[in-house]
């Protein structure tokens, strides 16, 4: 009986999602009520997606040329966001004097999108590797600090005191108590960074690139294809929720007994 | 109260402090073409609150970027409030919306510039459409987990008491749901801005995020330095003020302490 019932909702939704395709077809192909620049046809998104994965019109690149540029820059930005993000929430949450003094600065700095940074990054680094990364490498710093400081501060006192009392040292406590009880803060931040780190790399390519998904969809633009920026935007899409995957199955592997 | 004034006396010292390294940095001679004087880039701000950058004054800018927020945030807070808890509280409504919800999710709002521009060209309409979606579905998020963490218990009184399935819904389930909500409209909020401000970036000819970018155009770093002061601060300010709003209005509930 249970089972019967979410199969009826599994219809309902594999309906609507063939309805909405239907519809889309039918708008674009058959009446054509959208300029092609505007709306392309689901059928002519499906047939650039696959020209795309060997053509370089016109953006020079083929798509996994693309993806690949985007995943270098994403990942070197994410990894250094992460590496510094990490040490700097532990010891703003777990020194008081390193928390007085950073956490001003700190507030004040998150409420700067990534993104905004474009301009002096580029004046800095010019807009090669080095710049994108470091507009990354912003959006991520701020989100691991941000969860990984609320993680340490919710160890339970309780278990502080009983480390205390067994006379370990407040290093000890941190390393032993405070960290391993905060790791899925810990990975929540992470996860919520590897989304900022996607978000702010597309922007980076939208504003100066040469290569990458971002600067794929942006040519496509100007070119008025409107089928290849809609290629380009579900591939970030799936990439994105691939490399959350990713992080997900690592989570599980890592963060045990919770 | 004293923590709160040792908390503030903390946060003088650091930003002076910043401020104070930021001078000397730019004294620098390397540093003098990356790094402008504070108190050059204050100067600019100065100036800019009375006569026009471009063609508005730093305020003009300010309301012109916020106008574009309130739009598209405030069509992405009801509808996304709507959704959501179509998606979270009835089955069919989480059969129908839920796949074009997973799908959409992964996708940046940034990403959905480019699309934009080609729909609704390049004027207020295409920003507002960007911020819109990208808080949408950041609001959905909220809404739906906040709907469907419900107490059971609740629900089960409710229901034994005799409360109809729309009842039950307007008098248990959103209320209780509420805390959720508001954080979602906060997170969204800062998202709106942070779209906002990159969309301005890529095509504008006023607001917060065209001060930035005609810096870069005119290689005028103070204008860069003053335009992303001017954006963290009204960010700052949306956030607080958000804050405030949730301690006033859910005054019950622990999270707006």
């Amino acid at each position: 009986m249970k089972r019967l019932k979410i199969n009826k909702f599994r219809v309902i939704s594999a309906v609507t999602l063939c309805v909405f395709v239907l519809v889309w077809y039918l708008v674009t192909a058959v009446f054509g009520l959208f300029p092609k620049t505007m709306l392309p046809s689901p059928d002519s998104v499906f047939f650039s997606f696959i020209k795309k994965l060997t053509s370089t019109v016109p953006d020079g690149g083929t798509l996994f040329e693309h993806i690949f540029a985007s995943l270098v820059v994403a990942l070197t930005g994410y990894v250094i966001g992460v590496g510094v993000g990490l040490p700097v929430g532990i010891s703003m949450a777990w020194f008081r004097p390193v928390d007085h003094f950073v956490r001003p600065v700190f507030d004040f700095l998150r409420t700067i999108p990534g993104i905004a940074w474009i301009p002096i990054f580029t004046v800095w680094l010019g807009i090669g590797l080095s710049a994108k990364a470091a507009i990354i490498f912003v959006g991520v710093f701020v989100g691991t600090v941000v969860n990984v400081y609320s993680g340490i501060k919710q160890t339970n006192e309780v278990h502080i005191w009983v480390a205390q009392i067994f006379g370990a040292s407040k290093i000890e406590i941190l390393k032993r108590v405070a960290i391993p009880s905060a790791l899925p803060y810990i990975f929540t931040g992470l996860r919520v960074s590897l989304g900022m780190a996607w978000l702010g790399l597309i922007a980076a390519e939208l504003l100066a690139a040469q290569k990458g998904l971002g600067y794929m969809i942006q040519v496509a633009r100007n070119f008025g294809r409107s089928d290849l920026v809609i290629v380009g935007m579900i591939t970030i899409g799936i990439m994105g929720a691939l490399l959350t995957l990713a992080l997900e199955f690592v989570e599980r592997r890592v963060v045990k007994g919770i | 109260m004293s923590d709160r004034k040792e908390k503030t006396f903390w946060a003088v010292v650091s930003l002076s402090l910043l401020t104070i390294v930021w001078f000397f940095a730019s004294q620098m001679e390397s540093m003098k073409t990356l790094l402008p004087n504070p108190v050059d880039v204050f100067k600019f701000l100065v100036a800019g609150a009375i006569s026009p950058i471009g063609q508005h004054n730093i305020w003009g800018h300010i309301l012109w970027s916020l106008s574009r927020v309130f739009v598209g945030y405030t069509l992405a807070a009801v509808c996304g409030i709507v959704i959501g808890s179509a998606m979270a509280w009835t089955k069919v409504g989480e059969a129908i919306i839920k796949p074009f919800y997973l799908l959409l999710r992964p996708i940046p709002s940034i990403a959905w510039i480019p699309l934009a521009i080609l729909w609704f060209g390049i004027d207020e309409k295409s920003k507002y459409f960007i911020i819109f979606i990208g808080t949408l579905l950041i609001i959905m998020t909220n809404v739906y987990d906040g709907v469907r963490s419900v107490d059971k218990n609740l629900l089960g009184a409710a229901r034994m008491l005799g409360a109809k399935e729309n009842q039950l819904f307007f008098k248990v389930v959103l209320p209780s749901a509420v805390p959720q909500i508001f954080s979602g409209l906060q997170v969204g909020l800062g998202a709106a801005w942070a779209t906002m401000v990159a969309a301005e970036m890529i095509r504008s000819s006023e607001g917060a995020g065209w001060i930035i970018i005609m810096g870069q155009n005119s290689v005028n770093m103070v204008q860069i330095y003053a335009g992303i002061i001017l954006i963290g601060v009204v960010g700052l300010f949306l956030v607080t003020a958000m804050r405030f709003l949730e301690a006033k209005l859910c005054a019950w509930n622990i999270r707006g302490k």
